[in-house]
């Protein structure tokens, strides 16, 4: 089993970083690894149990997971992947946001379980760690920031 | 019941945090708000069930607080207050420390539920967030400046 565990600090309040990360089909709205996404069978993308379907940016494939839970009490997620082209087997993750007192920013905490099924397990740790999650953070940041300029704050 | 939730950012690693935070005794190396403190029955710091016996340092105040958990995986500990100067009943509270991966630093979590037995609850409680638990985490965080 690998585990991974990517944690950040993200420089705005947890309800606004919860607002952007919440709807399981808009992660390639801010997420540059990935395009276009549809909630099969036309279901809310709130509605535990709704699949994204979606696509590696630059013809990577089609990645189908499941919203497992969602809480807006905990800014939290959990969902499991049913099929991928990464060489992974029950695979679930959780993205979860607390928030920062001190400051009014937000950590976020991305966790990840799996089994990899071939030889390379340091590059897939690197495609769902770095590329993947640390991303993630890295591109909230930057939207942050850039909404704060324009806010004049 | 209330409930008081404080949580900041430490620039030190985790471990480090944890090692400080983690010494059920040792809240007078790192608290300003701490005098003394000796662990009943001379047990070991870190056996659950240990109850800290402890003084304020603004009046000498007596509280007693037993270790009703501890984790150095996840870095957690929680306890109960027996005996305080606090307007406070049904005190239980619990601290933990999580890796930041990105940039190395901590967040530090510290909450409490508890009964407010005089005055206005959200005064108690707004004392022990920022003048008990706010103030500790700066304390930590002047003492491992790096």
């Amino acid at each position: 089993m690998t585990k991974i565990f990517v944690s950040a600090v993200i420089e705005a309040p947890v309800e606004e970083v919860w607002a952007k990360v919440r709807d399981f089909n808009n992660l390639p709205e801010w997420h540059p690894k990935f395009s276009r996404s549809h909630i099969e069978g036309g279901l809310a993308s709130d509605r535990v149990g709704c699949v994204r379907n979606f696509d590696i940016a630059g013809g990577g494939g089609t990645i189908r997971e499941r919203l497992l839970e969602l809480s807006d009490v905990e800014h939290s997620f959990r969902y499991c992947i049913l099929t991928s082209p990464l060489p992974v087997e029950g695979y679930v993750a959780q993205l979860t946001l607390y928030p920062v007192t001190v400051g009014d920013q937000t950590v976020g905490i991305w966790t990840a379980e799996f089994d990899v099924t071939n030889n390379d397990e340091a590059g897939v740790v690197n495609a769902v760690a770095n590329d993947t999650f640390g991303k993630a953070f890295e591109i909230l940041n930057t939207l942050f920031a850039a909404k704060k300029r324009v806010n004049g704050l | 019941m209330i409930k008081v939730y404080r949580s900041a950012i430490i620039r030190a690693s985790a471990d480090k945090v944890w090692k400080l935070a983690r010494d059920f005794n040792g809240l007078p190396k790192w608290h300003p708000a701490i005098a003394t403190s000796e662990i009943e029955g001379g047990l070991p710091a870190d056996r659950v069930g240990c109850v800290r016996r402890f003084t304020l340092k603004s009046d000498g105040g007596l509280l007693r607080e037993q270790l009703l958990s501890l984790a150095d995986d996840t870095r957690s500990l929680t306890y109960n207050i027996l005996i305080s100067p606090m307007p406070v009943a049904n005190y239980m509270a619990g601290m933990r420390f999580t890796p930041i991966t990105m940039g190395g630093d901590t967040f530090a979590e510290w909450w409490a539920v508890f009964d407010v037995t005089s005055g206005p609850p959200q005064v108690t409680a707004d004392d022990i967030g920022d003048n008990v638990f706010v103030l500790g985490f700066a304390a930590i965080g002047k003492l491992l400046a790096r």
